[in-house]
C-alpha cells in the first residue's frame, strides 16, 4: 500500500478519534487537580502531553495539537486519494470538508485568540485590559503631569536572575532574585531582607510552590536592583502581592516600579455608569448582571453608552467585552475582553458539517422507508 | 377460545389502564374533614416562583427526608398536612420522624446509637442544635469539593435544620396560639401608638417598649421567611409578595389588617382548634379575594396543585414496567397479542408522559429541559418516541422493549433528583435564554436519548444472541440496522447540539470552545458515535464488534450526563451526588459485563451462528 493510501485510510482515522477521546478524557481529569486553564494548555495546546517521572519530563501521550495535525493530513489524503467525487456522497464530501475547516478553526483560535479582564469600578474609566495571571514588571514615569510614560517588562525577561538593559532610560535593571510564587508578610524578628530601599526592608519572603488552579494566582516577586550607570540606587522588593508601587528617583525625574498584571491599552476608553445585580425575589439566585458603560473612542469619534449584560457582549473593535463577574458589593464590575481573530471560522465549519450529516442520513432515510414501504 | 381472549387482550389492556389513567383525574379526596387540598393550592412566592403550598410542602419534605410522606404512628401523613403542622402547630410537628440521617459520625455527634431507624425527629434532635451548628461552620470552611463524608453530612443536616426552623416562623412565631388577635391587636392598637410616639419624638414608653418588642418579633418572621405568602400591595406584580412578617408591619400604616394577612392567622387557629368549618369559610374566602386580586397566580397554583397530585411521571412509570414484561413474554409465547398489547400500552404510557412533559413546559413558561430533573424526563420521553417509531416499523416487540426500559429507567432517574429540591427551580442568570435552552439543550438531550437507544438495542442483541431460542439472521440483522440508524441519528444530535452550544458560548462570552468538562462531555458522545461509524463504514467492524462498540455508548453518555457533575467528588465525600456515582460505576460495570458476553464466539454459544 502506498504511503498517500495509508494516510487517506480509515485506520487512521479511528486512531486520530481514539486518541482525540483519551486525550479528552484525560484532560478533563485533569482539570480537577490543574484548573481548567492549566490543562488546556498542557492537553489541548500542547503537541505532547509530559508526565513526570522523579525529575525527569517524560513525553507520554500526543498532545491536541499533534492529535489534529495527523487527523489533518489524513482527511486531505482522504480527499487527494479515496473520496470518490460523485453525487451519492455529496454529503459525505461536504460534511469531511466541514471538519477540515472546524479543525483549521480550532487550531486558529488556540493559537490567534486572546483574553484578558477588564475590571472597572463604578465611575472609573479605563483604557486597558489585564491579563489573568501573567504579570509584567512595569517601570512608569509619573514626573510628566499630563501622561505616564510606562515602560512595560515581559514576565520572561524578569523571570530569572540577571541584568535587563532598558534602551531609553537612564538606568538598568539587576534582578537579584526572583520567586515564581511566594507569601509576603512583615519580616519576623532575625528575618534579613536583600532590600535595601522602600517597604521590602520590612517585608519577609517565603518561597511557595507556584499554583495553576482556577482560583488561585501566583504572588510573583522578586527583589530588583536599580543601577544608574555603575552606581547601585539601592535593591526593591517588588511583588504583585504588594498593593501600591514604589518610587525612585533619577536624574530629577520620578519612576514608579511594580510587578502588576499585564495590560494591554486600547485606543478606547470604557466607563462604568451603573452596575446591577439582580436577584429572583426571596432569594439569592442571581437574574441578570448588567453593567452600563460609557465608550468613548477619539479616533474614530465615538462616544456612546452601552449595556453590557447576559447573554449579550459589547463587540467593538474585533473584542468582545462580556460580563464575567463583580465585586466590591456590587460597585465593581469585571468584563472579560476576548480576541478572537477567527471567530467566524467554526460557524462555517460548523454549517458544513451538519449540512453534510444531514443529506447523507436523510437520503439512507429516505431510502429505508421507500424500500420498508 | 383462547384464541379469541388473546385477540382481545390488547384493547382490553388499555381500556383497563385509560380507566386507571381517568381515575385519577377525579378530585383529590380529602383525608380529613380540614379541606388541607383547599389550602395546598393556594399561591406562594418560594425560590423566585409562584408555585401553590403544596409544591414547599413536598419540596421541602423531599430535602428533609426524601419523601413526600411521613409514616407516624401507623397514619401516613402527607406533605400537605405536615407543612399545616409545621407552619401552624410545630410542637406537634416537631414529633414526626422527618430527617433522614444515616451518617453514623453525624449521629454519634449527637450521641445516637446507629440502628435501622433513619429517622429522626425535630425533638430528637433539639439538645443538640448548637452543636451540629458549630460543627457545621468548621465543616464549612472546607470547600465543598474537599470535605469529608462527615463533613459533608453535618453541614447538610444544618442546612436541614435551617430549613425546617424557616418554615416553622414563616406564618408565624413559632410556638403562639391565637395568632389572629395578636396580629389584629398589633395592628390596631399597637401601631397607632408607635406613629404617634415618631412623630412626636418622645422618650420612649413602656407602651412604646412592647411596641417595639412585637415589632421585632415580626422583622424576625420577615428575616426567616422561607416562603412568601402575600401579595404585593404595592402594584401587584408577580415579583412583589412578601413575607407575613413584612405583610404584617406593613399594616400599621394601612387600615386594618390586609386580607392575606388576616386569612393566614385565622387559617392558623383554626387549624390548631381543628375547626373544620371555620377554615374551609377562611378558605373561600380568602380565595375570593385572590381572585380579584391575582387571578393569573391562584389559578398558576391550582394548575401546578393538579400537576403535583396527578403525577403523571409515576403513573407512566408503572405502565412502562408492564410494558416491558409484556414485550420480555412475548419472546416466549402468544408472540403477536402480546407485542400489540405492548405497543398499545407503550403508546398510551407516552401520551401520560407527554401530558406531564407538556404540563411542566407549561407550567414553568420554559423549553422542556432546563435542569438536571427534566433533562431525565427528556432523556425518557424523546427514547421512548423513537421507540414507538422504531416499533411501527419492525412490530417485532424490540422497539418497545427497549423504549419502556429506558422511559422506566430515566423516569427512576428523575424520581430521584426529586431530592434535590425545587424541580422547577429558576434559571441562574447566564441560563435564563429561552432561544438557547430550546434549541441547544434539546439537541444534546436527543443526543443523549438516541445514543441510549442504541446502546440499549445492541445490549438486547448481545444478550438474546446468547440466551434466546427463537435467536436468528433476520432479527440479527433487524437490530443490527436498528442500532445503525438511530447511530447515525445520535451522531447528527449530539454533533449539532455540541455546535449549537459553542455558538451560545461565542455569542454570550466570544469564545466558541473552552474544554469546560461540560464540553467535553457533550464531544465524546459525538467522537464515540463518529467512532462507531466509521468502524462500520470502513468495514473494520463486524456486526458484533459494532454491538459492543454501541453498547459502550451507554458508558460513554453515562458519564458525560452525570459524571462531569461528579467532577472532584471523590469517593471520599458524601451526599445525592456520591450515592449517584455508585450507581454510575455499577452501571457501567454492569455495560462491560454485557459488552463481555459480545466476546464469547460463535461457536462457543448454544447455537450455530445466525446464517
Amino acid at each position: 500500500m502506498k504511503t498517500i493510501e495509508r494516510l487517506a485510510s480509515t485506520q487512521l482515522t479511528l486512531v486520530c478519534l481514539g486518541l482525540a477521546m483519551v486525550l479528552v478524557i484525560a484532560g478533563t481529569l485533569a482539570q480537577v487537580n490543574m484548573g481548567t486553564f492549566a490543562a488546556q494548555k498542557e492537553f489541548f495546546n500542547s503537541w505532547c502531553v509530559y508526565s513526570w517521572l522523579g525529575d525527569m519530563k517524560v513525553p507520554v501521550f500526543p498532545g491536541g495539537l499533534t492529535v489534529g495535525a495527523v487527523w489533518m493530513v489524513n482527511l486531505l489524503a482522504a480527499f487527494a486519494v479515496r473520496f470518490k467525487f460523485q453525487r451519492s456522497d455529496t454529503g459525505i464530501l461536504i460534511s469531511h470538508l466541514g471538519v477540515i475547516v472546524l479543525l483549521l478553526s480550532q487550531f486558529l483560535t488556540q493559537t490567534l485568540a486572546h483574553e484578558s479582564n477588564m475590571p472597572i469600578e463604578l465611575g472609573q474609566t479605563r483604557n486597558y485590559s489585564e491579563s489573568f495571571r501573567e504579570m509584567e514588571l512595569a517601570l512608569v514615569m509619573t514626573s510628566d503631569p499630563q501622561t505616564d510614560r510606562v515602560t512595560s517588562i515581559p514576565y520572561s525577561l524578569f523571570s530569572h536572575e540577571g541584568p535587563i538593559h532598558l534602551p531609553g532610560l537612564p538606568f538598568s535593571l539587576v534582578i537579584r532574585r526572583f520567586y515564581p510564587n511566594a507569601q509576603i508578610g512583615m519580616a519576623g524578628p532575625g528575618q534579613s531582607s536583600l532590600a535595601t530601599a522602600g517597604i521590602g526592608m520590612r517585608i519577609g519572603v517565603q518561597e511557595l510552590a507556584p499554583v495553576s488552579s482556577d482560583d488561585e494566582v501566583n504572588t510573583v516577586t522578586g527583589y530588583v536592583e536599580v543601577l544608574e550607570g555603575p552606581k547601585s540606587l539601592g535593591t526593591w522588593l517588588v511583588s504583585s502581592g504588594l498593593g501600591a508601587p514604589q518610587s525612585f528617583n533619577v536624574e530629577g525625574q520620578d519612576y514608579q516600579i511594580y510587578i502588576r498584571p499585564r495590560r494591554h491599552y486600547y485606543p478606547f476608553t470604557m466607563t462604568l455608569k451603573e452596575f446591577h445585580h439582580d436577584i429572583y425575589p426571596g432569594t439569592d439566585i442571581p437574574k441578570n448582571f448588567s453593567s452600563l458603560v460609557h465608550l468613548v473612542d477619539p479616533a474614530k469619534r465615538e462616544a456612546r453608552d452601552a449595556l453590557i449584560y447576559m447573554n449579550h457582549p459589547l463587540r467593538y473593535e474585533g473584542k468582545t467585552f462580556y460580563q464575567a463577574s463583580f465585586g466590591k458589593e456590587d460597585r465593581l464590575s469585571v468584563f472579560q475582553v476576548v480576541e478572537n481573530p477567527a471567530s467566524w471560522a467554526p460557524y462555517i465549519a460548523c454549517s458544513l458539517v451538519v449540512l453534510g450529516l444531514a443529506v447523507q442520513f436523510l437520503s439512507h432515510l429516505f431510502e429505508f422507508v421507500r424500500k420498508r414501504s | 377460545m383462547t384464541e379469541k381472549l388473546l385477540k382481545g387482550l390488547p384493547v382490553f389492556l388499555v381500556c383497563l389502564f385509560a380507566a386507571w389513567l381517568l381515575m385519577g383525574l377525579q378530585a383529590p379526596r380529602p383525608a380529613s374533614p380540614m379541606d388541607i387540598n383547599g389550602f395546598s393550592c393556594l399561591p406562594t412566592l418560594e425560590g423566585g416562583r409562584i408555585k401553590p403550598l403544596d409544591t414547599v410542602a413536598r419540596t421541602s419534605m423531599l430535602l428533609l427526608r426524601g419523601k413526600q410522606t411521613v409514616r407516624w404512628h401507623d397514619r401516613v401523613i402527607s406533605a400537605d398536612e405536615w407543612l399545616l403542622d409545621m407552619v401552624y402547630k410545630p410542637s406537634g410537628a416537631d414529633a414526626y420522624p422527618v430527617f433522614e440521617i444515616d451518617d453514623p459520625d453525624v449521629l454519634g455527634v449527637m450521641g445516637i446509637q446507629q440502628t435501622a431507624n433513619r429517622y429522626y425527629t425535630f425533638s430528637d434532635l433539639k439538645p443538640h442544635l448548637q452543636e451540629i451548628e458549630s460543627q457545621a461552620q468548621q465543616a464549612e470552611q472546607a470547600k465543598p469539593e474537599q470535605r469529608s463524608r462527615y463533613q459533608t453530612a453535618i453541614s447538610n443536616l444544618e442546612e436541614r435544620v435551617a430549613l425546617y426552623q424557616k418554615l416553622q416562623n414563616t406564618l408565624q412565631i413559632a410556638g403562639h396560639d391565637h395568632v389572629l388577635d395578636e396580629v389584629q391587636l398589633f395592628t390596631e392598637k399597637l401601631g397607632p401608638i408607635l406613629m404617634t410616639h415618631m412623630a412626636k419624638g418622645q422618650k420612649p414608653s413602656r407602651a412604646l417598649m412592647e411596641v417595639l418588642q412585637t415589632a421585632q418579633k415580626y422583622d424576625f418572621m420577615r428575616e426567616v421567611a422561607e416562603f412568601y405568602p402575600v401579595p404585593g400591595s404595592r402594584g401587584m406584580t408577580r415579583l412583589e409578595w412578601t413575607s407575613m412578617g413584612q405583610g404584617i408591619l406593613d399594616s400599621m400604616t394601612t387600615v386594618g389588617v390586609p386580607p392575606p394577612v388576616a386569612a393566614y392567622a385565622a387559617l392558623g387557629d383554626a387549624w390548631r382548634a381543628a375547626d373544620a368549618a371555620a377554615f374551609k369559610k377562611t378558605l373561600i374566602e380568602y380565595r375570593n379575594w385572590l381572585d380579584t386580586k391575582v387571578p393569573d397566580d391562584l389559578a398558576h397554583a391550582r394548575r401546578e396543585f393538579l400537576f403535583n397530585y396527578y403525577e403523571p411521571f409515576y403513573k407512566s412509570m408503572i405502565m412502562y414496567v408492564v410494558v416491558f414484561l409484556l414485550a420480555v413474554f412475548s419472546l416466549l409465547g402468544w408472540t403477536r397479542p402480546l407485542i400489540r398489547s405492548a405497543f398499545y400500552l407503550l403508546v398510551l404510557a407516552f401520551a401520560v408522559h407527554t401530558i406531564g412533559l407538556v404540563s411542566r413546559m407549561a407550567l414553568q413558561g420554559r423549553p422542556p429541559v432546563t435542569n438536571l430533573y427534566s433533562s431525565a424526563i427528556f432523556v425518557g420521553w424523546a427514547a421512548v418516541l423513537l421507540g414507538i417509531i422504531l416499533e411501527r416499523f419492525y412490530r417485532n416487540g424490540i422497539g418497545s422493549m427497549v423504549a419502556s426500559a429506558i422511559g422506566f429507567v430515566t423516569l427512576i432517574i428523575a424520581h430521584h433528583l426529586t431530592t434535590q429540591g425545587d424541580t422547577m427551580e429558576m434559571m441562574r442568570a447566564v441560563l435564563d435564554s429561552n432561544f438557547w435552552l430550546a434549541t441547544h439543550v434539546v439537541c444534546i438531550t436527543i443526543g443523549y436519548s438516541s445514543t441510549f437507544l442504541s446502546g440499549s438495542l445492541a445490549a438486547l442483541y448481545l444478550i438474546r444472541r446468547l440466551f434466546d431460542k427463537g435467536w436468528n439472521e433476520p432479527t440479527a440483522s433487524d437490530l443490527e440496522r436498528m442500532v445503525y440508524g438511530i447511530v447515525c441519528f445520535s451522531a447528527f444530535f449530539s454533533f449539532l447540539g455540541t455546535i449549537l452550544g459553542g455558538i451560545w458560548a461565542d455569542q454570550s462570552w466570544g469564545r466558541f470552545w473552552g474544554w469546560d468538562p461540560k464540553e467535553n462531555g457533550a464531544l465524546m458522545i459525538v467522537l464515540w458515535n463518529v467512532f462507531i461509524l466509521h468502524a462500520r463504514i470502513g468495514g473494520l467492524a463486524k456486526e458484533r464488534s459494532v454491538m459492543i462498540m454501541a453498547v459502550f455508548g451507554n458508558i460513554v453518555t453515562a458519564f458525560s450526563w452525570f459524571g462531569v457533575n461528579m467532577l472532584g467528588i471523590g469517593l471520599h465525600s458524601y451526599g445525592f451526588m456520591e450515592k449517584a456515582f455508585v450507581w454510575l460505576i455499577l452501571f457501567a460495570a454492569s455495560q462491560l459485563a454485557i459488552m463481555a458476553l459480545g466476546f464469547i464466539p460463535d461457536y462457543a454459544t448454544r447455537r450455530s451462528a445466525p446464517k
